[in-house]
């Protein structure tokens, strides 16, 4: 879509990011601190779509304003929601101050090197790039340039991405949830009652809201995974919609609600068996013939006539990007909002 | 069909006008969330009415977008107002005290 050069819209953006990211920085009240963090992210979301970079504000939209928001709140919910640090004497702000400079003066004497933004004769612009949009319909069949390149030409760093999502969430795993054993010898009953048991006084208005926008953000989800070669989104995309659907789920109902739904050993199966995807459309090619990650070889295995086999390859490996992406969302958030718990959420 | 646009997105200008005011001056939490969530909601939702307004006299597949629009406002009609009652709850639940004629 081309965007029109509104460079006063521009301007008007840059200084708004500049002030949220000021008043985030200096609000006391971490809470408040998180909201105008929500705000910094959308609007970096509409510099993105400004650029052109429409997965990139898709992205931020649905990560940054969204499910991150959550996410600190959530944290904060379960530690404390006014900053207690003390500030430290004068030559403990001295040598901050040195580290801070002597590491800024070093980025900047980097940047020298750059290429000139938007310069079409850099490396970047003069080889890959161009190589990329000539051959993308011819090579894959997938017309958005960025699909192709995330989940083809650089398969491996998706691969690594996804990856780094699924070690995230193991990591938060393994720091939050460690009372496993002792709340099942304790109160063994608690345990097994799964069924909705919400409270009363929860709002019915929300419930019914809820259940009935769920639904919708589900499908649009499953639109943006499996529409991801034609317009913007992918698996990251669409498993964090999906993610952020189960998330408003557990808000709005109870962790126990969802916990009957997704108990937590499928959960986590769920988060391995993403990556378990991606990592095994790689083998298969290995097995058919050629390298990790060449589609091409696919091509007997998978439904639609001769080269097609691309588009297919980038499809399983997307949806394996997103159900890893999701279920590592709602563990992620489940650990956060139950302090490791799973008893009550927000 | 266009006037009928710009008709339509002036009201919704207005009315976003007067949710500010009301956000900005009302005394207390509950007459502000009162403000915000009517206003808002209203003002989006003649603003997209606008848009349909531009968009689908503009021919071609063009009637796709506007129901795609008629659809984000059916969204909005049912998000934001359930959105300012979960505040609304969530302040009543943290204790906000709502204003009276002799409170200060």
């Amino acid at each position: 879509m081309p965007s029109l050069p509104i460079w006063e819209f521009d301007v008007l953006l840059l200084v708004l990011v500049v002030l949220f990211a000021l008043i985030s920085l200096s609000i006391r009240n971490l809470m408040g601190a998180a909201i105008v963090f929500g705000a910094y992210s959308f609007m970096m979301c509409l510099i993105w779509a400004g650029m052109g970079a429409v997965d990139v504000a898709f992205t931020e939209a649905a990560v940054g304003a969204g499910v991150s928001t959550v996410f600190i709140v959530s944290t904060i919910y379960n530690t404390s929601a006014t900053m207690q640090n003390k500030p430290g004497g004068l030559t403990f702000k001295l040598f901050i101050g040195l580290v801070v400079t002597l590491t800024g003066a070093f980025l900047l004497s980097a940047l020298p090197d750059f290429p000139e933004w938007g310069d079409s004769e850099s490396p970047a612009n003069a080889v890959v790039a161009p190589y990329y949009i000539k051959n993308t319909i011819t090579d894959a069949h997938v017309p958005n340039v960025v699909t192709s390149v995330l989940a083809d030409y650089r398969g491996f760093d998706t691969l690594l991405e996804t990856t780094v999502v699924f070690i995230a969430c193991i990591a938060i795993y393994s720091i939050l949830r460690t009372e496993t054993a002792k709340s099942k010898t304790d109160e063994p009953e608690e345990e097994i009652a799964v069924l909705p048991s919400y409270d009363p006084s929860d709002s019915l208005i929300v419930r019914q809201a809820s259940r009935f926008m769920i639904p919708f953000m589900q499908l649009f989800a499953l639109y943006v995974i499996a529409h991801g070669h034609y317009s913007p989104g992918g698996g990251f995309q669409g498993g964090v919609i999906l993610g952020a659907s189960l998330i408003l789920l557990a808000i709005s109902f109870d962790l126990k609600f969802l916990l009957g739904h997704w108990s937590e050993k499928s959960l986590m199966l769920l988060v391995a068996s993403g990556v378990f995807l991606y990592a095994a459309v790689g083998l298969a090619c290995v097995f058919m013939g050629g390298n990790y990650l060449d589609y091409v070889v696919l091509d007997p295995i998978l439904p639609g006539k001769g080269d097609m086999a691309r588009s297919h390859g980038i499809l399983l490996v997307e949806i394996g990007v997103g159900i890893t992406v999701m279920f590592s969302m709602v563990a992620i958030h489940i650990n956060l909002a139950s302090n490791g718990r799973f008893d009550r959420g927000l | 069909m266009e006037i009928l646009a710009y008709i339509l997105i002036s009201t919704g200008l207005i009315f976003f006008l007067g949710t500010t005011i009301g956000l900005l001056r009302f005394p207390d939490f509950y007459s502000r969330m009162h403000a915000a969530g009517k206003g808002d909601t209203l003002s989006t939702v003649v603003i997209l009415l606008g848009c349909i307004c531009i968009v689908s006299t503009q021919g071609g597949m063009n009637w796709l977008l506007g129901l795609k629009i008629l659809l984000i406002i059916n969204f909005i009609f049912i998000g934001s107002p359930t959105a300012t009652h979960a505040m609304m709850d969530a302040g009543k639940k943290a204790g906000a005290e709502p204003w009276r004629k002799d409170s200060k």
